[in-house]
């Protein structure tokens, strides 16, 4: 069993900080990496129900690794309209879920992280 | 005959010296100015296949007149500023403090009794303010040699320099005698010498992947006679792989990998020691397997296989060949560019970040535990093509690296990637980029940090 590596802890802790307030499950993975889940999600008005929590693993590649694929709950439209390509249902880790694959290409160590990959994800979705 | 200056591997302590820093070493150190010449390397370490090795991570030049000056004792000295500056960076950063100096002669060299005097003066006290591994080390151009002070208070010699570059050299403090080489190998160490041919003996080597290009590797490097191979791939096997796998029959149908892999080397070397993982190479035990190697082939095309091995060369200075073929068909089934790839990997030389070469996305993808990784990816793959004739390019290309490296009968010691365009005959030599400031191989990164880091 390997612990989290000192990145991947340094990220545990950039998640919590950047979602301060909010319950985060830390769930090491044995190999060195974690899988987080952060509750109270706020998904804005064109979702049912509009909080969720966010699930997404770190690796013990990151920060050389992107944050990918991230996963909530498995929520609605509003409109009823189909979730995009994107978005597909799964069951991830036991719950019924669905997994956002939002992948960044231009992924570089120096300035992307965990914390900003989940925002930038959360801001995807509800803007779509 | 090249074949006569090669030292096999040496049980005991070793620095090894990325080719870079020690090209850096080599030009302040042997001039033609008939002086001695100093400087500190500050190293990493971590163990290796046949005892504790110390990873030359950064040079600090002694500039003549002002860090390196007239000695009360010797005839040089290091500047007590000088030493102090770069002591406290060992202690900070947790890395050992190697003071360097050149002796005149070719082949061999030892301390002088004034060296070891100011050892034993100097090195208790040193040792006492890094709290790390302290030494002196002194080379001629073909020679060097160590005297180390440990945390724990003792004290040990050094026994090899290692140099991982186009040829990899092994320098002793005098060159060690040859033993006579068994029997089943003359008409091969008539090429390489007795003591290259028990260079491949004392070696351990990884070969991560052991499907159409790894099977081969296999068998080749049992068959030269290397004595240890890690063998590394947790898949099974399937009746398309039958074609391209050695030795495999229909019995061997969802046998493991690694289970026909362990039967033909033992087959080819019966005397040969073997280490099994049946784990991709992200698993925490074939990463720590793969950095206590002399040499890893990967043979492995996922984007985690390139980020480890990759990672692994430049946190250890493990020299490492990576053997490839790529076969694009579209789906309209428009053949594009085969060609075959072999690439060198050598410590500090610029990795495979700086060459563009991993998916960060991807390697998120295969970094995920098994049970989510398929549904992540949501779009079937499709196998690509493969065939045993291109492979056994691939595989012949990077173990020829490897044997003339080992050996030192490459002709240069530049890099020998290459690119093999099989249906033209073009082959085009690659050279491998670096960024100065790159994370995984330069100084600014894990680069022989070995396991301190």
């Amino acid at each position: 069993m390997t612990t989290p590596t000192t990145a991947v802890e340094a990220a545990v802790a950039a998640v919590r900080a950047h979602f301060a307030g909010k319950p985060v499950e830390v769930l090491p993975d044995g190999a060195g990496g974690a899988t987080l889940i952060v509750d109270d999600i706020d998904l804005g008005d064109r979702y049912t129900p509009r909080t969720s929590w966010l699930g997404f693993h770190i690796s013990a590649a990151y920060p050389h690794a992107d944050i990918y694929p991230h996963y909530i709950a498995r929520v609605a439209r509003v409109d009823g309209q189909p979730h995009g390509q994107a978005v597909q249902p799964v069951d991830w880790n036991g719950r019924v879920a669905l997994q956002l694959s939002r992948r960044s290409p231009g992924w570089n160590p120096a300035n992307d992280n965990a914390a900003l990959k989940a925002e930038k994800v959360i801001a995807w979705l509800t803007k779509a | 005959m090249a074949h006569q200056g090669v030292n096999p591997p040496a049980p005991g302590w070793s620095l090894t010296a990325p080719p870079r820093l020690w090209a850096d070493l080599e030009a302040h150190l042997f001039r033609d100015d008939g002086d001695e010449h100093g400087a500190v390397i500050l190293a990493g370490h971590t163990d290796g296949p046949r005892g504790h090795r110390l990873l030359a991570r950064e040079l600090l030049i002694a500039e003549d007149g002002v860090d390196y000056v007239a000695g009360t004792t010797g005839y040089r000295a290091l500047r007590p500023e000088f030493v102090r500056d770069a002591a406290l960076r060992a202690r900070a950063e947790r890395l050992a403090y190697l003071a360097v100096h050149n002796h005149f002669g070719t082949t061999s060299v030892c301390f002088s009794p004034i060296d070891l005097d100011s050892h034993e003066r100097g090195y208790p006290a040193l040792r006492k303010i890094t709290k790390q591994i302290v030494g002196g080390l002194v080379f001629t151009p073909n020679a060097g040699a160590g005297d180390l002070w440990l945390p724990d208070g003792s004290r040990d010699t050094l026994s090899e320099v290692v140099v991982p570059g186009g040829n990899l050299l092994r320098l002793a403090a005098s060159p060690v005698p040859a033993e006579a080489s068994d029997g089943r190998h003359d008409r091969q160490a008539r090429l390489f010498g007795d003591r290259g041919q028990q260079a491949f003996t004392r070696m351990r080597v990884a070969v991560v992947g052991l499907g159409g290009i790894g099977s081969i590797v296999t068998e080749l490097l049992a068959r030269l006679g290397v004595g240890h191979l890690v063998l590394i791939d947790a898949d099974t096997i399937d009746e398309t792989n039958l074609p391209r796998l050695v030795a495999a029959d229909v019995d061997d149908v969802d046998a493991r990998k690694t289970e026909l892999a362990a039967r033909n080397a033992r087959r080819a070397n019966p005397a040969i020691d073997l280490t099994v993982i049946n784990e991709d190479v992200q698993h925490p035990d074939a990463r720590q397997a793969i950095a206590a190697c002399d040499w890893i082939f990967l043979a492995a095309d996922t984007n985690a296989a390139r980020y480890w091995v990759d990672r692994t060369v430049h946190q250890y200075l493990i020299p490492a060949t990576q053997a490839g073929v790529k076969i694009p068909v579209n789906e309209t089934g428009v053949i594009g560019r085969v060609h075959v790839a072999v690439r060198q990997l050598i410590p500090g030389n610029g990795c495979m970040w700086c060459n563009k070469l991993i998916d960060p996305t991807e390697l998120a993808l295969d970094m995920l535990p098994n049970r989510v990784r398929e549904q992540a990816r949501y779009v079937d793959d499709v196998p690509a093509p493969s065939v045993i004739a291109l492979n056994s390019v691939a595989a012949a290309e990077a173990v020829n690296h490897f044997m003339l490296a080992v050996t030192n009968l490459h002709t240069d010691d530049d890099e020998h990637s290459l690119l093999r365009f099989p249906r033209s005959g073009q082959q085009v030599p690659q050279q491998s980029r670096r960024d100065t400031a790159c994370g995984t191989c330069s100084e600014h990164g894990v680069l022989a940090r070995g396991a301190s880091e």
